[in-house]
């Protein structure tokens, strides 16, 4: 792989600047906001309003933090969205797991047709079910309640469909002698199937996880009281300090709080959906 | 094989069942739902049994209401300019990041995908500050550079514009992840050869590049449109809709016709509006990407 360009390493050579300078382009355009986020957390307040602005703060100081803990509800917070991305994870993984297997591996009538309906409800707006769901979850008497927020994100499309791409590529014969050894089609699933799916199960359990941690609109819909906000509600409160210059850094400080779960996981899990979680999902 | 075969036959329907049946109570019947309320006259705050039929009527109030019609407008320039400024954008750094072997490419793929990560809300947080029309760091930089200062968020000529500028900035790294791994796949004999019968960069890109990465330019095009035509956050959190309804766009008009003006049949039926123009896009997507194949 490494010497596909061997031939035309010396044209490439000299085509290197702007394929660099393009990439430098790039690389600012996407670290810009992050870095005046981060930077912008350790600013001391008489910082903040100067112009022109301040780029590199002259005493970086927490204080910032320690002033988003004192107005935020950080802890609870924190807890009601890990919960909730965690268990809409676990449930997601599992169900995608089960189905995309099934939908992979098996034959059956209407197999096909049944896989597309589900698919295709990946491209339903949010919006289009919000009526009804709140609707739903209010007559359930779970308004304000974080068991209404988790219900309608047990199952989702994208993981079915992700799962089923990476298992059409498990060897049948691999399913066959462990059906001639009297393995059940569970235990088929749990010991060879799921191992296998590493890789894929490790990409989703991702997805899930950034995508409900950072759900805002059905959260804001279903959730009052401040002891149920998640994260990104928090986030969102701080929308009303942002009016006074002089608490952008504890805005800054609250917001990267919210981000850094997901960037941890993002970082443990890169290599694996680089390489794997993403090509299975475009493959034929 | 006897019994592996026979409880194969049960197999697949249970394995599918918890899934399907979560689809269709969270996602299937909702939509059906909702098409039912947008025809009646309901408030969200009386019971489901209350619900005053009115037909049509609803459709026809939104495509009389200049506002609604805005919000429409607005949604899909939004969805085509997020589109058209984001894929190519993505295409071509997906192909340098791809073809150029440099130091730090990983740091850079890494970089763009990190923007991802972060949820909308803090996302136009951020933004809100970089914009800032009063000695925010973008418009410093367009002072370094010789450029006028630019209102931003505060003016209808720029404000739907700044909202396509940071969702472009948080999806470039998603989907140039997403067609690098379509790239990966491409045998790379196939542009030797193609420059040994002298084929150009441009040539190559357009004869090799976009039509075997065809599959995860489909699949990029078909999240862009999802998530552009479904915009709300950034909205909700930056501009509510102004300055003037330059930035309405549908979901935020639902959201305040159900919620805040309690009028749910109304709002269902903008929602459904929204629907079928996610499935023509999509749909028309699919059917080009067909006929591509077909002429291919």
């Amino acid at each position: 792989m490494s010497g596909r360009f061997a031939p035309r390493s010396l044209r490439a050579a000299s085509g290197r600047a702007p394929v660099v300078a393009l990439l430098l382009g790039a690389a600012f355009f996407a670290g810009l906001p992050l870095y005046w986020l981060v930077t912008g957390a350790f600013k001391r307040s008489e910082e903040l309003g100067k112009l022109p602005p301040v780029w590199f703060p002259g005493q970086p100081t927490l204080n910032a933090f320690g002033e988003a803990a004192r107005l935020l509800p950080l802890g609870s917070a924190f807890f009601n969205s890990f919960l909730i991305a965690g268990v809409s994870t676990v449930a997601v993984v599992a169900t995608s797991v089960a189905a995309g297997w099934a939908f992979a591996i098996y034959r059956f009538k209407g197999r096909d047709q049944l896989f597309l309906a589900l698919v295709a409800t990946m491209f339903v707006p949010p919006i289009a079910t919000l009526v009804p769901l709140y609707w739903i979850v209010q007559t359930a008497g779970l308004q304000d309640s974080l068991v209404g927020v988790l219900l309608p994100q047990l199952a989702n499309a994208f993981g079915i469909f992700l799962i089923r791409q990476f298992a059409r590529g498990v060897p049948t014969e691999l399913l066959d002698a462990a059906r001639v050894d009297g393995a059940s089609e569970w235990r088929i699933l749990v010991q060879i199937g799921v191992p296998l799916l590493r890789p894929a199960i490790a990409t989703l359990a991702m997805f899930a996880f950034v995508f409900y941690w950072n759900s805002y609109l059905w959260p804001l819909v279903i959730l009052q009281s401040p002891g149920n906000a998640t994260m990104v509600l928090v986030v969102n409160q701080l929308l009303s300090y942002t009016t006074a210059v002089k608490y952008a850094n504890v805005v800054f400080a609250g917001t990267l709080l919210a981000i850094i779960p997901n960037l941890v996981l993002f970082m443990l899990v890169r290599r694996t959906y680089q390489d794997a979680g993403f090509s299975s999902a475009v493959k034929g | 094989m006897g019994r592996g075969g026979r409880s194969a036959g049960i197999a697949p329907l249970v394995f599918i069942a918890p899934a399907a049946l979560l689809i269709l109570a969270t996602i299937l019947t909702p939509i059906v739902l909702s098409f039912w309320i947008s025809l009646h006259q309901w408030s969200l705050l009386t019971p489901f049994t209350d619900m005053q039929w009115v037909g049509l009527e609803n459709y026809i109030t939104i495509f009389h209401d200049p506002s609604f019609l805005r919000a429409l407008t607005n949604t899909v320039v939004f969805a085509g300019a997020v589109l058209i400024i984001g894929i190519p954008l993505a295409l071509g750094m997906a192909v340098l990041i791809h073809q150029g072997r440099i130091v730090g490419r990983s740091i850079v793929l890494t970089l763009l995908f990190s923007t991802y990560v972060i949820p909308t809300v803090a996302v136009a947080l951020i933004w809100g500050y970089l914009l800032s029309p009063r000695g925010g760091p973008i418009n410093e930089l367009l002072k370094m550079i010789g450029l006028p200062p630019q209102p931003w968020l505060g003016s209808p000529r720029t404000a739907l514009w700044s909202l396509v500028l940071l969702t472009v900035w948080q999806y470039l790294g998603y989907f140039t992840t997403i067609l690098i791994a379509g790239l990966i796949q491409i045998p790379t004999d196939l542009y030797e050869a193609a420059s040994l019968d002298g084929a150009g960069a441009i040539r190559r890109l357009r004869s090799i590049t976009v039509p075997l990465l065809k599959r995860s330019l489909v699949f990029a095009i078909a999240i862009c449109l999802i998530n552009g035509l479904g915009v709300f956050d950034a909205v909700n959190v930056l501009t509510r809709g102004g300055p003037s309804d330059s930035t309405k766009v549908v979901t935020f008009d639902a959201m305040q016709t159900a919620f805040d003006f309690g009028a749910a049949g109304r709002a269902a039926a903008m929602t459904m509006v929204l629907l079928v123009c996610v499935m023509i896009a999509v749909g028309g997507l699919l059917l080009f990407s067909r006929d591509m194949e077909d002429t291919a």
